[in-house]
């Protein structure tokens, strides 16, 4: 597969710290919880930013930590601004103001905001994230709409709130009004694998998780979206297992370790200023921001490279998969699991397995719920 | 022969990804337009200094069997780019006014 030049988009995290200690951030305690000397200064970024203009790279994602706690966030915004790059921001929507709020629609570049909405009610949102901050969290909301910034929420799925998915989605569709929302799951990462035994889902989470999403993405006319966790997982292993049983032949960029492709496309930055192929890999060092050549990194990197080519690493060759009849229809999922579960980036995730999903008592709902 | 210089406008980025072809991206809207490259080419050279004349004959110097008609298809390509807000003209603005760009 050919390589653009330079990544198209990168994924910042401006500041390490946040107001918030969620059960299930993936960020801290994981490599990407790099400590450093507190936050990078404003110029450091800004100048970044140039070598990104020169670089032609046309988004970036604002992260952390939590990016509004930077007191000069209007500063390293009108970087990008006037570096002509687009951005979003991915946020716990606790400190978003009305003024924050009119200060991102003015610069006219906001992609989304993406804040983290968990429940219906404080009860479960609150269990993970803390007394008080789904109230602040739905104000944050509030002002962005207000202000006509595109606010995208996302629901992460975990114990506590997996019995309350049709609370969710009446509240955030009906009642707050959004076009549409994003679901995941506490993924085993950084303190959620800490807490994994208060946070993660069990087997029979899981496909309660499955089938309630299912049905409400059928109710609510495909309103409900998600690129991993349960929802995504149930549509693609139930097109993983009609072609097994269909015995259907292999499927294009399936059987080997494909799952995920974000390197080709862009590069991560943790707090202190390491480059990183990902935030999910940030483990891995590839260099640091005003001192290598982001252009010659993105293009010469041994590491970066080798993660390209995990893509033609049959899944045949693991242990982990030896007999399993999904082969030829499975990406291996992502390389970020894969390294916190398995140990290595180069081995298929095994969260991501449907066979060992089914065998530890998992079932997969009725394709009748499908769109 | 036109003597109007179009310049690119320089709030749009070039990508170029691969094999010579590439993508014009406005930041501004978020709205992109691929470009063959032919156009890349054509891009590079809409700086204020070429008119379309200029930069058919350029092309002429640095590729082969360039069609006959490659004018027209130039001036259409650079007319469609500043439809779109992606290319103005400088313009005089009277004595001691400087210059501005129209687009």
């Amino acid at each position: 597969m050919k390589l653009m030049r330079t990544p198209k988009k990168v994924d910042i995290d401006i500041t390490n710290r946040c107001n918030l200690r969620c059960r299930y951030c993936y960020h801290f305690e994981s490599a990407g919880d790099a400590d450093g000397d507190g936050d990078l200064p404003a110029e450091e970024w800004l100048r970044f930013f140039g070598e990104l203009n020169r670089c032609a790279v046309t988004e970036v994602t604002l992260a952390g930590g939590e990016p509004f706690l930077r007191g000069d966030l209007r500063e390293i915004i009108r970087g990008v601004v006037e570096n002509r790059m687009r951005f979003a921001i991915l946020t716990n929507g606790t400190l978003i103001t009305d003024e924050m709020a009119a200060f991102l629609a003015s610069t006219k570049r906001c992609n989304y905001v993406q804040v983290s909405i968990d429940g219906s009610v404080p009860e479960s949102h609150d269990a993970m994230r803390g007394r008080g901050s789904f109230a602040r969290a739905l104000q944050g909301l509030q002002a962005l709409r207000r202000n006509g910034v595109r606010a995208a929420v996302r629901v992460t799925i975990h114990r506590k709130n997996v019995h309350d998915l049709e609370g969710i989605a009446r509240f955030l569709l009906e009642d707050i009004g959004l076009g549409s929302f994003g679901t995941n799951s506490a993924g085993a990462m950084g303190l959620c694998r800490k807490n994994a035994e208060m946070v993660q889902l069990t087997v029979e989470d899981r496909i309660l998780a499955m089938e309630t999403l299912l049905r409400l993405s059928k109710q609510y006319n495909g309103r409900i979206q998600a690129m991993a966790g349960p929802l995504a997982e149930a549509r693609t292993w139930l097109d993983m297992e009609d072609a097994r049983l269909e015995g259907r032949p292999p499927m294009p960029d399936r059987g080997a370790l494909t799952g995920c492709g974000c390197y080709r496309s862009s590069l991560s930055v943790r707090a202190d200023g390491v480059i990183t192929p990902c935030t999910m890999l940030s483990q891995i060092e590839l260099g640091r921001i005003n001192r290598d050549d982001l252009a010659t990194l993105w293009r010469e990197h041994g590491l970066l490279n080798a993660l390209r080519e995990r893509g033609h690493i049959p899944l045949s060759r693991f242990p982990f998969c030896e007999g399993c009849d999904y082969v030829p229809y499975c990406t291996g999922n992502c390389p970020g699991l894969s390294y916190t579960l398995a140990g290595e980036v180069n081995h298929p995730s095994p969260d991501a397995c449907l066979r060992k999903f089914l065998a530890e008592g998992g079932r997969l709902p009725d394709r009748a719920l499908l769109c | 022969m036109d003597v109007k210089k179009p310049i690119a406008n320089p709030l749009i980025v070039l990508r170029e990804e691969f094999d010579d072809w590439a993508i014009l991206f406005d930041p501004d809207t978020g709205n992109a337009f691929g470009l063959n490259p032919t156009g890349v080419f054509i891009w590079k050279l809409l700086d204020g200094r070429h008119n379309p004349d200029d930069i058919v004959n350029r092309l002429r110097e640095e590729a082969d069997n360039v069609p006959e008609d490659a004018g027209e298809h130039a001036r259409r390509f650079i007319a469609s780019l500043e439809q779109q807000g992606l290319v103005g003209y400088e313009i005089e603005q009277g004595p001691g006014a400087g210059t501005g760009v129209r687009g």
